[in-house]
């Protein structure tokens, strides 16, 4: 049995892998992860290909590229880079694994040496994004991540002497204690490293995380934040990177391409527990528990969880709202039903229309919800 | 059946002295329902009443019952309504019936609408019966409730009967009173028909339910109905009683309860108090009619969606098939675009009428700030009545405005009297009487009615701990100095906001306003600035920031379902929003001057 909706279309897929194990549970993440344990791994893994294999078995499988893969967690460093290859192995078995695809890991720097940079490499990955979140040791204690700033810099030069030549570091802003002035020498530090690619996230209290379970204090005030990121626009621009995506900046040539597929909203696959995935007008979702994962593969089955039959109307929200994340904007033709309200956001300048596209400004950014609600 | 079988009766009470618990019990005790498949408070059928524990529409139901002396008697039961908004109501079921059991709680002893339903009663010319309920109570003191009975009624306390509605205690005995102590109805079947209509109701398949008190003569299909009042005619379709359900017979005959359909297509063409008469025999004397329903409280009703006007307007003519007491007239406002200005009895009625519209109808809705009627005495000396604050006229045109005032009757435990004194001080109160009842007080004062329509009742509960009841009744306009208090946002004022207040209050209210404003109105991509204002003095000004950003996690994962859920969820908060301007407003906003 295998997945019963196909791409809409011949041009190249994404693929989300997602690996589901962390050392430790960061105190903000409410993401699918559980502890990390070598036998679990194991019989994941397992599972994991033969999922791969079920979903390989449809009939478009072999024909359709896939143009982008990404190993996100969860920690996917914890891969060795034997396990690693095997999984790419398997993908290019069964699919049409585009020989210039852009392969990314996700790294924690605690796990990443220049041995298994130099592995992954080899076996085919061509960009890592390495989870910084911070410079500060204080705050990465707090936040509960196993490194420090000092090993953040190791795992980055560790990276680049493997000779990956496309990193990109995530970093978060708006947490605990944290002034503008701590979060600007972060930044300054971080852009002087010249890293390809930078994705910076405002923390938010998620349900599911330990922070929005037990509540936290001393978070920054609105003022802070949205002065932080004014910061890291203002720092990231004059070094000579393009705000390209609300949270997201890259220098020339190094927008995130798997990351694009979903702003494009462009189709992708998914791979993992919790993993989602899009094909044709159908967004779906595997079962979020390891352990029910892996049974289900066990037993022959796709652990598919939910799924999700888009009408048009939604599917043309969701292009504009997802569209409109990027600099690149939309063509204004989209915005044809809602033109009173790009009045109004372009004379608070927060939009700009240039010709016959329409963008957000990085103001526009920072406000993109309150506009993306009118264009559900 | 012989009229002497036959005995038409209510029941009335405070509310929550055990009015409908009582109604069921007889239900279940005469057969007229299996007791197996008994919902709680059958008679209370309207989900909203339900839920509320009030009986808004009454009901009428037909008991079977073989009394001690061996004989087959029909009683009548008609139900009453048991809120003060709905007074009126109470009065047309009482007048189609002969007898009435007064229901006093044991443990409350008499209350405010005790007393305001024990005149409607003696009004009514009624026999009336006085129930002692809840004597399982632990607290109940039925000696102390006697007293009460015998001092503030009039009635013969021995002749009370003693009963526990919820455990069935002493309720046989209620069925033998009515039969023995309410007179059976008098009327002459024989004669030409006389029916009186005490209520209707509309269903969309036979038209007009509506239902009649048979005086004279009798009722059957087929017959030609005349309707006195407007000279139309009717051919009856289908005569019955109900049982409760609706159940067709023969006929009608004087004396009797049922409801007839005819064809009729709108309530307002078969008013209450309409006397239904034989086409080819008419009777000579048509029954004086009753009181209209006045509207006291009014209010704007706006769709939130402007294209949903012609639906509100549906939806009203709807209810109103079925609410004889609504009123409703188009207005425009510029803030809120086109509606409606409704009358209602009070604001409860108000908020039924709200809540069925958006239940019922799935309408969203913006509700002004309820007002009174007002008379403006203009300087050029002619009156006009004002039910839309921003209808007022300018300052100079003014000679002085009148407002409507309330007698009213507060009864509470002696304990709670300084801090009744204050609320009606606060409230504008006038003292008029006071009258000591054992532990207990019975205060009259008077009211302007804009006082008391709002948040007063609630008040007075919350500082009698429960303990105090509140009933009251329109006496007169009196000269009062009134101002019209504006609300602007961002420098535009917004009619539907505009409130109309005693100049002794203005200041307070309008800071008041002013701050529940700004705890409701969510920040928005710019300042909202709120000013309260009289005529061009601003009096209070409170400021709502600007959202500085909003900027939610990654979409991580390709998770764009989660993402989408999470917006569509903030976006059904916004159905809630009206634009005013370029601010949103909440539905809510309109609310808070309603509360405040």
């Amino acid at each position: 049995m295998t997945l019963a909706w196909s791409p809409s279309r011949r041009a190249p897929l994404g693929v989300y892998l997602h690996i589901p194990f962390c050392r430790q549970r960061c105190a903000y993440c409410s993401f699918n992860t559980g502890p990390y344990r070598p036998a679990a791994m194991d019989r994941f893994l397992s599972a994991l290909l033969e999922e791969i294999d079920l979903v390989g078995e449809a009939v478009w499988a072999g024909d359709v590229a896939i143009g982008t893969v990404f190993f996100g967690g969860g920690t996917p460093s914890l891969l060795d880079p034997i396990e690693l290859e095997t999984i790419l192995d398997r993908l290019r078995k069964r699919f049409a694994l585009d020989p210039g695809a852009e392969v990314t890991v996700e790294c924690n720097p605690e796990s990443l040496t220049r041995a298994k940079a130099e592995g992954y490499r080899l076996a085919g990955v061509n960009r890592l994004s390495l989870g910084v979140q911070s410079l500060d040791d204080d705050l990465l204690g707090r936040l509960g991540r196993l490194h420090s700033s000092g090993d953040a810099r190791k795992a980055f030069e560790a990276a680049r002497s493997a000779g990956v030549d496309n990193v990109s570091l995530d970093l978060m802003y708006g947490l605990p204690g944290q002034d503008v002035a701590r979060w600007e020498s972060t930044v300054r530090e971080v852009l002087a490293w010249r890293p390809e690619h930078l994705s910076a996230y405002a923390l938010t209290l998620d349900e599911g995380s330990r922070w929005a379970g037990e509540g936290v204090a001393g978070l920054p005030d609105e003022e802070t934040v949205t002065a932080q990121y004014w910061a890291l626009a203002r720092l990231a621009r004059e070094a000579g990177y393009e705000h390209y995506e609300i949270s997201n900046y890259a220098r020339r040539g190094f927008t995130s391409r798997h990351n694009q597929v979903y702003w494009r909203a462009e189709e992708y696959l998914a791979f993992g527990p919790g993993a989602c995935g899009f094909l044709g007008d159908v967004r779906y979702g595997n079962v979020k528990p390891v352990e029910r994962y892996c049974t289900m593969l066990e037993a022959g089955r796709l652990p598919l969880g939910t799924h999700e039959v888009l009408t048009p109307a939604q599917r043309k929200a969701e292009k504009v709202i997802l569209g409109l994340r990027l600099s690149d904007g939309v063509p204004l033709a989209w915005l044809e039903d809602a033109r009173s309200l790009v009045e109004t956001w372009a004379s608070l300048g927060l939009l700009q229309v240039a010709g016959d596209r329409c963008r957000l400004t990085e103001a526009g950014f920072l406000l993109s919800d309150s506009l993306f609600v009118h264009l559900l | 059946m012989a009229l002497s079988r036959i005995r038409n009766f209510s029941i009335v009470a405070h509310i929550d002295h055990g009015k409908s618990t009582l109604a069921d019990r007889l239900l279940a005790l005469t057969g007229a329902m299996d007791p197996k498949k008994a919902v709680d408070q059958v008679l209370d059928s309207m989900d909203l009443e339900r839920e509320r524990g009030i009986t808004i529409k009454q009901h009428t139901v037909r008991l079977p019952y073989r009394a001690q002396d061996g004989q087959e008697y029909t009683l009548n039961l008609i139900d009453t309504p048991g809120h003060v908004d709905f007074s009126y109501e109470v009065s047309r079921s009482l007048a189609a019936c002969e007898g009435a059991l007064l229901i006093v709680d044991a443990a409350q002893g008499v209350e405010a609408q005790t007393l305001a339903n024990f005149y409607l009663a003696l009004e009514a010319n009624l026999a009336i019966i006085p129930v002692i309920n809840k004597i399982d109570l632990p607290q109940a003191d039925v000696e102390g409730t006697r007293r009460q009975i015998a001092e503030v009624l009039g009635l013969d306390p021995g002749e009370a009967l003693l009963i526990s509605a919820k455990l069935g205690t002493g309720v046989p005995e209620v069925l033998e009173a009515i039969v023995h102590r309410i007179p059976p109805p008098p009327g002459d079947p024989a004669g030409p028909l006389k029916a009186l209509v005490f209520d209707s109701f509309y269903d969309p398949y036979q038209g007009v339910v509506v239902y009649v008190r048979i005086f004279e003569g009798r009722v059957r299909a087929g017959m030609p109905a005349l309707l006195m009042s407007n000279g139309r005619v009717y051919e009856v379709q289908q005569v019955g009683v109900f049982t409760p359900e609706m159940k067709p017979v023969e006929e009608l005959a004087a004396g009797q309860v049922g409801y007839l359909t005819a064809g009729i297509k709108r309530v307002a063409d078969a008013k209450v108090g309409e006397t239904i008469s034989d086409a080819n025999r008419p009777t000579a004397r048509a029954f004086p009619g009753y009181r209209d329903a006045k509207p006291m409280v009014f209010a704007g009703l706006y769709p939130v969606e402007d294209t949903a006007y012609q639906s509100l307007r549906d939806a009203l003519d709807k209810l109103r098939l079925n609410d004889s007491a609504l009123t409703f007239e188009p207005e425009t406002s510029l803030a809120l675009g086109y509606g409606f200005r409704c009358g209602f009895l009070g604001l409860l009625h108000m908020e039924i009428v709200q809540e069925r519209l958006e239940r019922e109808f799935g309408l969203a809705l913006i509700v002004t700030s309820p007002s009174v009627r007002y008379r403006v005495i203009t300087t050029a000396g002619e009156t006009v009545e004002i039910e839309n604050p921003s209808k007022l006229p300018p300052t100079g045109q003014i000679d002085h405005i009148e407002e409507p005032f309330v007698r009213s009757s507060v009864f509470a435990p002696t304990e709670f009297m300084n801090p009744i004194y204050r609320l009606a001080q606060d409230k504008r109160g006038e003292h008029r009487s006071l009258e000591y009842l054992g532990k207990r007080v019975h205060i009259t004062f008077d009211f302007p009615l804009s006082e008391i329509i709002v948040d007063f009742y609630d008040r007075l509960k919350s500082i009698s701990k429960g303990y105090a009841s509140f009933d009251y009744d329109f006496l007169e306009f009196r000269p009062s100095d009134m101002v019209k208090l504006d609300i602007l946002l961002n420098g535009d004022p917004v009619d539907a906001l505009s409130v109309i207040v005693h100049r002794d209050k203005a200041y307070e209210k309008g800071k008041t306003l002013a701050e529940k404003l700004r705890a409701v109105i969510p920040r928005q991509m710019f300042e909202v600035a709120i000013q309260a204002a009289i005529g061009s003095r601003v009096i209070a000004r409170e400021t709502v920031k600007a959202i500085r950003k909003n900027v939610t996690a990654k979409c991580y994962g390709g998770d764009i379902t989660r993402k989408r859920k999470l917006l569509e969820k903030q976006k059904e908060g916004k159905k809630r929003m009206k634009q005013l301007g370029k601010v949103e407003v909440p539905q809510e906003a309109f609310l808070s001057v309603l509360k405040s």
